[in-house]
């Protein structure tokens, strides 16, 4: 309770400072929960950056599971394009001008996240990566 | 050697057996052309003919006993001596001068007639029981069914045998008669000896014939129908789960819990942080009722054919129903291209072709390789 309403404070905040991020408060909600998690891990963390969360979609960090070397094993290259699962079957785009319903329901992000963080990188991500990943795929 | 043929031609075979004996031949080659060399979906053009053959069957034993005088089964009843006797005349040349079957003729019709009935009985056991479609889905286990697919495929060999052996009587006898018997069968017409009259023949009693038939239909169909309202043996309708049909169908199709065992299920859903070379982990309380249900409703639990044939799972890959000896046997004629085509995807998404895959039924006759889009 007590962190959704820091939360909430804290993503009026991050208006303030930095504008609304991506004007859907579900995703909001999210990234803000997101910088809250960042600030406590991080207190110099200045906010998200959509070129930070580009170069982390795009690298091959292949330092998880040998066949998902990178996001975009999965995702492609291009946010806007429809990706594939290794068992074949597609994945709608990333990118939320494509699909709108991206990063809006909390228990799925965090779900896709924690997998696909541990299948890539081998660890979970931090959640500056998560927030700057986001907010790149909500500038697309 | 063959006898003298006066003029007179007499009708020995009347309407109802000859169309009888044209429509078995057309019905068996169906069924032979389709079982022996159709792919799989053909199944139901298959299981027609089986019904045709059956059908015909009944009439013809009906026929035995009201059709007119060399449809009725008393006029080929011979005694072994008579038997021996015919054939020893057909190793010397001779024609035994027989109007209607011969002795020869008659043992190869009860051969037939034997055989073409246990093929298609042992055919609906298959169907009732390995395809749980028919008649006999509802009585019929699937191991029954396997058993009787190997006697249904030995007697279908068998039958090609005798019917190879009944044309090359009918070739050595119509020389021997000098009368095309083939013809006869066609026509109904056959010469007689020169210096013969016509026999006398009974006439056939098509009213009492069909009094019979009409009560045999009206018994058949109410036993089918009572049959064919039984519930499919082994077969249930799985209430949807959407948290499964969502968690396990988000990489691939949601496979049917009955196409692995409880043993498999188990391993794999302890494992889900290392998925197939993936990571598939679920929030721990999902994953325990998951795993409860795919466990509930595994292999062990039906008895339909895939639950039956995707149960002995590869010792090295226990938890892949593509590493199946069935599975790699079924699909090995399939293009690798086909899998990987965008209609298609991947091996793993079984609903791209089988358009049952949902119910885990699997059937032959859902089986469409999807075309490609360009
Ligand atoms: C093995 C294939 C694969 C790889 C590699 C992969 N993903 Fe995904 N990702 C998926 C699938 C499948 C989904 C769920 C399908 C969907 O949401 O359309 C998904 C969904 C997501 C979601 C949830 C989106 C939402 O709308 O809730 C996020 C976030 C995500 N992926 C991030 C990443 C990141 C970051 C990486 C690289 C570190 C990555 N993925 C690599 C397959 C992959
Ligand atoms: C993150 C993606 C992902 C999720 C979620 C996932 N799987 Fe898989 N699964 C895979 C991949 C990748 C394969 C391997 C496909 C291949 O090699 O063609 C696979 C293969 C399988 C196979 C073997 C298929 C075969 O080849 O016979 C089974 C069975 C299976 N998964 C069951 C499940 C179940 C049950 C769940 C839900 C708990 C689940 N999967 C969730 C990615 C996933
Ligand atoms: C590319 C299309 C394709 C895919 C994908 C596919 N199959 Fe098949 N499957 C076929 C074809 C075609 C046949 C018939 C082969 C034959 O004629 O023997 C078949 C036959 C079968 C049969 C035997 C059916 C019967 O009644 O005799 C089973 C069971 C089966 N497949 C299960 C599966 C499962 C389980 C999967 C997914 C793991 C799968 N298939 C994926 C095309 C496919």
């Amino acid at each position: 309770m007590n962190k959704t309403i820091l939360a909430a404070i804290v993503a009026a905040l991050s208006i303030l400072a930095v504008g609304p991020a991506t004007a859907e408060p579900a995703r909001d909600a999210i990234l803000a929960d997101l910088l809250l998690q960042a600030k406590t891990a991080d207190g110099g963390f200045g906010g998200f950056a959509a070129e930070r969360g580009k170069g982390f979609f795009l690298a091959s960090p292949a330092s998880g599971k040998p066949d998902t070397p990178s996001c975009t094993t999965c995702h492609t290259p291009s946010p806007q394009n429809t990706g594939k699962t290794r068992a074949g079957k597609e994945i709608k785009p990333m990118a939320v001008s494509a699909n709108p319903a991206r990063f809006t329901d909390p228990a799925e992000v965090e779900k896709w996240f924690g997998r696909n963080c541990n299948s890539v990188l081998g660890r979970d991500c931090t959640a500056a990566e998560k927030g700057d990943f986001i907010t790149f795929m909500a500038s697309q | 050697m063959s006898a003298e043929k006066g003029g007179t031609a007499v009708r020995i075979w009347d309407l109802p057996l000859r169309l009888f004996h044209w429509l078995l031949v057309l019905s068996i080659s169906v069924g032979a052309a389709t079982g022996f060399l159709a792919p799989a979906w053909w199944l139901g053009v298959h299981v027609w003919a089986g019904y045709a053959v059956g059908a015909l069957i009944v009439f013809r034993l009906i026929w035995a006993a009201y059709g007119s005088e060399y449809s009725r089964v008393a006029s080929f009843l011979f005694s072994p001596r008579e038997t021996i006797a015919h054939l020893a005349g057909i190793v010397r040349g001779r024609s035994s001068g027989h109007l209607g079957h011969n002795p020869a003729g008659a043992v190869m019709i009860f051969g037939l007639a034997a055989l073409v009935s246990t093929i298609v009985v042992t055919g609906f056991i298959v169907l009732g029981g390995q395809e749980k479609h028919g008649v006999l889905a509802g009585v019929v286990s699937y191991a029954t069914g396997h058993a009787a697919r190997e006697i249904h495929q030995v007697l279908a060999f068998a039958l090609l045998a005798l019917v190879a052996a009944h044309v090359a009587g009918v070739v050595v006898e119509s020389r021997l008669e000098s009368e095309n018997l083939a013809l006869a069968m066609l026509t109904g017409r056959k010469r007689l000896a020169a210096g013969r009259s016509a026999p006398k023949m009974r006439s056939s009693r098509p009213l009492a014939a069909l009094v019979t038939l009409a009560i045999v239909a009206a018994l058949a169909t109410a036993g089918g129908a009572t049959l064919a309202g039984m519930p499919p043996l082994g077969l249930r309708d799985l209430p949807p789960n959407p948290v499964y049909a969502k968690e396990c169908g988000a990489c691939h199709h949601a496979f049917h819990p009955s196409l692995l065992p409880a043993a498999s299920w188990d391993g794999m859903m302890a494992h889900l942080d290392d998925h197939f070379g993936e990571d598939a982990s679920l929030p721990e309380a999902t994953r325990v009722a998951l795993a409860a249900w795919l466990v509930a409703n595994a292999s062990e639990t039906w008895d339909s054919e895939a639950a039956n044939v995707f149960r002995r799972v590869s010792p090295d890959e226990p938890w892949r129903i593509t590493a199946t000896r069935y599975w790699k046997r079924r699909h090995q004629n399939i293009d690798p291209t086909v899998f990987t085509a965008k209609a298609v995807g991947g091996k793993a998404n079984c609903n791209a072709c089988h358009g049952d895959a949902s119910s885990g039924r699997y059937d032959d006759q859902a089986i469409a390789i999807p075309k490609e889009k360009s």
